[in-house]
């Protein structure tokens, strides 16, 4: 295990930022620590990194218990959301920084300045200050300073948080490739589940200050393990006594389906490639939702006021209402 | 935090886009008329008249002036003092600022209006008051009149708050990840200081220190009273150019003006050249 | 905010011996001499003779005293009037309006502020004394003496205190933008009316501050005025030049309690100024 995380809990006056976390991350995976904002997930990353000191329970990094280690001795990298790049030095001198602390020859600096600077193709750019580059050309040179000293464990704290929709999809695809070339340990924190879906091998998924689920994209995805992860993975509806997707439901318009509800379409909205109906379900205050394909719906024949009678598909994803863990 | 009674953050100017600004009407043409000639008369004249009057003998004149021993003695004198407590002050405004900014402790806002009374108080009252702790009759039996000392704490006294009050604001702005990204490469507290924080301050320092170079240089009012005017010895140049007038020379006075009128102009360039380059980084 | 960060909580010995420098610096340098300065402004003069208040207040009335505070008022009033226009207007011109020169303007605003006030003096002597004025002898002629008496005094002051209202008025001018001063144009408002509505009342606070500081630089100017002035008792002489005078006529207990009365100006500035800042971010 690269980082053991064992009972950290975390307070901030009466606020509770973390609750007995325990969680052990293996060497060389890309973890992703999801949740919403205020929930405690960028507290653990600090409290990893050392910049923020638990106020119980223990870090273990590499095997080294690095509860009490300063930051500066736990050789990780660490990349903020705003960059925190060095404004006064060129993109070249911000890369050797944390080789230059550690005295390294200046053959084996440039070298490694050189190398790195290629695999996040800023080459070009060595002599800029960072002021001449983009947001995401900022975001890769913060990225290349974290990976210089070779640290055991990087960690990236909302790292695409600030850059628009476009760069962001083009850096998260390219962090995905980076970690397969580097293989190094890596955790970053994210709100949006999507980038937590795509990139990450293993997703922790953190709320009010507890883990909820530890596990790949696909078990979080296939079976949450509450109400919470599954709301938080993607979009959620109620038929009759569980949750689940609105594209796990079937939808027929004439009954037959053993157990199948009732109901009434109340509106239909076209998006693309698909059609989200509004369903009225009797005996069920909420409306559901259901999402279907658009040649479905035009092969049912699917106009505002039909009654449809609606059921899980097989295999649907389904959470009781109101239960915490499904049996 | 940044209550500054003059504030030493450089001179306000407008920026650089035109576009989107008023033609002159005639009114605002009037205006622009009127505050060009009291403009004028006020402050463009007057200064005209000291560089001619400096000028009418020639540069050998000129020359002559500057160059006669006493003269000199008393501009080095000015220079190297004012270099001196520009140096303690690049230094110990800087310390001041960060304690300001970083520390946290019972009074720190007593200690912060504290930074503006130099400049609120009138010069001469700035040397009468070191004169009651450090004069004639001084309780702690230091007397600092006609020495040299004294014109050094004088001139620190009333530069105070120049780096103090520049570095300020920009150490509160200072980026904590920035600090941190640092700490988690490996630097100590220290060589983030020096590699991370001071190169953000330079430019900060370098503005309050020619700020306060230039107040140092042309310094009167509180040299008056502490300074004994002994040529050779604790003769400043503004007290010179007193010294001058008295004497109904108008030439020499006009060519030590003219002098400190260049270090206000380079102060002015230096300032000027600092933001834009402060402005360029981002 | 930032400093909840521990990365900057983190106090080491280092932190407490910055601190402490600190504080003794500013406690010998400045603290200290105050608190002497208010002690002996109520000390008895010699031992067995009457001090406390109803010693200064009397000091305070010695016809001359009054004399010098009066005229230091007058010469206040007029430059922070004089300064007060012409800065609100010059502000208004080189934010809102496009003409040749416009950024050299903005730069030469400055240049008072860093010029030795000995220089002012001098600069306004060149150019209008009766004597070797270069307009001196037209404005005699025209039985108009500056130099020498209170109108000088007047110019002098307002030349050091000039651009102290335009620094504060001209980057909020720059801050709010021309947007809402376009619509009342477009909304039918005329150039007066958009000022009055629309101009001033955004740029109200920085003008009173503006005029809060010109004035403490008013009241405690000295050199600049000192040479345009005859400075005699009663003629000429400044509640500045007064304390000049008396300290080295050997009645410092006069100098003190006007120095006193100085000290307590520039103090009430410096709150009216927190307050004025207060109110304004509020």
């Amino acid at each position: 295990m690269s980082i053991e995380v064992r009972g950290v809990g975390k307070r901030y006056g009466d606020f509770v930022a973390l609750d007995d976390i325990n969680v052990s991350l293996p060497t060389g995976q890309l973890t992703a620590l999801l949740g919403p904002s205020g929930g405690g997930k960028s507290t653990l990353l600090r409290i990893i990194a050392g910049l923020e000191t638990a106020d119980s329970g223990s870090v273990e990094i590499e095997g080294v218990d690095a509860t009490k280690l300063p930051p500066q001795k736990r050789n990780v990298g660490f990349v903020f959301q705003h960059y925190a790049v060095f404004k006064h030095m060129t993109v070249a001198k911000n890369v050797a920084f944390g080789l230059e602390i550690r005295k390294r020859p200046k053959a084996e600096v440039k070298a490694k300045v050189a190398e790195l600077l290629e695999l996040v193709h800023l080459s070009q750019f060595a002599h800029r200050l960072p002021s001449q580059l983009s947001g995401g050309q900022r975001q890769r040179l913060a990225l290349a300073r974290a990976l210089a000293v070779e640290p055991s464990v990087l960690l990236l704290d909302e790292p695409f948080g600030a850059l628009d929709a476009k760069v962001r999809k083009e850096l998260r695809d390219w962090l995905r490739r980076l970690h397969d070339d580097v293989h190094v340990t890596t955790v970053f924190v994210t709100h949006d589940q999507e980038e937590a879906l795509e990139v990450a091998d293993e997703i922790v998924v953190i709320n009010e200050g507890r883990i909820e689920q530890i596990g790949s994209p696909d078990q979080l995805y296939d079976e949450p393990a509450n109400d919470f992860v599954m709301g938080f993975l993607g979009a959620v509806t109620q038929l009759g006594p569980v949750r689940l997707r609105p594209h796990d439901i079937e939808v027929a318009v004439q009954p037959g389906v053993p157990g199948a509800a009732a109901g009434v379409v109340q509106r239909a909205l076209r998006v693309g490639f698909e059609v989200r109906l509004t369903v009225d379900v009797e005996g069920q205050a909420e409306p559901a939702l259901v999402v279907l394909s658009r040649a479905h719906a035009r092969a049912l024949d699917l106009e505002l006021g039909s009654r449809v009678w609606l059921s899980p598909t097989t295999g649907a994803t389904s959470v009781p209402l109101l239960g915490e863990v499904s049996a | 935090m940044t209550d500054t009674l003059v504030a030493p953050t450089g001179p306000a100017r407008p920026t650089r886009r035109s576009s989107g600004l008023f033609r002159l009407t005639p009114t605002s043409g009037i205006g622009l008329g009127v505050a060009l000639v009291w403009f004028s008369v006020l402050v463009l004249l007057p200064l005209a008249a000291v560089v001619g009057a400096a000028a009418a003998g020639g540069w050998g004149a000129f020359w002559n002036t500057l160059t006669d021993a006493q003269t000199f003695a008393a501009l080095r004198l000015t220079v190297v003092e004012a270099a001196l407590v520009t140096v303690v002050n690049a230094v110990i405004g800087t310390v001041v600022a960060w304690v300001l900014v970083r520390d946290k402790f019972f009074g720190k806002r007593i200690l912060d209006v504290v930074i503006d009374i130099p400049f609120a108080l009138p010069t001469i009252v700035a040397g009468l008051v070191l004169l009651t702790l450090y004069g004639p009759e001084s309780p702690v039996g230091i007397n600092i009149v006609n020495t040299r000392e004294g014109i050094f704490l004088a001139l620190l006294f009333v530069t105070l708050p120049f780096v103090v009050r520049t570095v300020q604001p920009v150490l509160i702005e200072l980026d904590a990840d920035v600090e941190e990204a640092a700490a988690s490469l490996g630097a100590s507290r220290f060589t983030t200081f020096r590699r991370i924080i001071l190169p953000s301050l330079v430019p900060a320092i370098t503005a309050g220190s020619s700020l306060g170079f230039a107040r140092a240089i042309s310094e009167f009012g509180s040299l008056v009273l502490i300074s004994g005017n002994t040529p050779y010895q604790t003769e400043v140049a503004s007290l010179k150019i007193l010294k001058f007038i008295e004497g109904d020379n108008q030439a020499g006075a006009a060519a030590v003006a003219v002098l400190l009128l260049l270090v206000a102009i380079v102060t002015i360039v230096v300032l000027d050249l600092v933001a834009r380059r402060v402005a360029r980084r981002g | 905010m930032a400093d909840t960060r521990q990365i900057r909580a983190r106090k080491g010995p280092v932190t407490y011996a910055l601190r402490f420098f600190v504080i003794a610096y500013l406690a010998v340098l400045v603290v200290w001499p105050l608190w002497e300065v208010t002690s002996r402004t109520f000390a008895p003069v010699e031992r067995g003779a009457e001090g406390g208040f109803s010693a200064f207040l009397e000091r305070l009335q010695d016809p001359t005293v009054t004399y010098a505070f009066s005229l230091t008022a007058t010469c206040a009033f007029w430059a922070v009037l004089i300064n007060t226009v012409f800065g609100v207007g010059i502000s208004l011109l080189i934010t809102r309006y496009n003409f040749p020169g416009r950024r050299i303007l903005s730069v030469l605003i400055d240049l008072p502020m860093s010029v030795s006030p000995v220089v002012v003096g001098l600069a306004l002597v060149l150019a209008y004394s009766s004597g070797q004025g270069w307009f001196g002898g037209a404005l005699e002629s025209a039985g108009i003496f500056i130099i020498g008496s209170t109108p000088g005094m007047i110019m002098a002051t307002a030349f050091v205190s000039l651009p102290l209202v335009i620094r504060e008025v001209v980057p909020v001018l720059e801050e709010i933008g021309i947007d809402s001063e376009l619509a009342a144009s477009s909304l039918g408002a005329n150039g007066w009316q958009i000022f009055r509505r629309i101009t001033l009342p955004s740029i109200k606070w920085a003008v009173v501050y503006g005029v809060v500081l010109s004035l403490a630089r008013s009241l405690g100017e000295f050199g600049a005025v000192k040479i345009v002035s005859p400075g005699a008792a009663l003629r000429g002489e400044t509640a500045t030049i007064l304390i000049q005078n008396r300290y080295t006529n050997f009645e410092e207990p006069t100098a003190y309690a006007a120095a006193f009365v100085l000290v307590l100006a520039s103090v009430l500035a410096l709150v009216v100024v927190s307050l004025i800042r207060k109110e304004d971010h509020s």
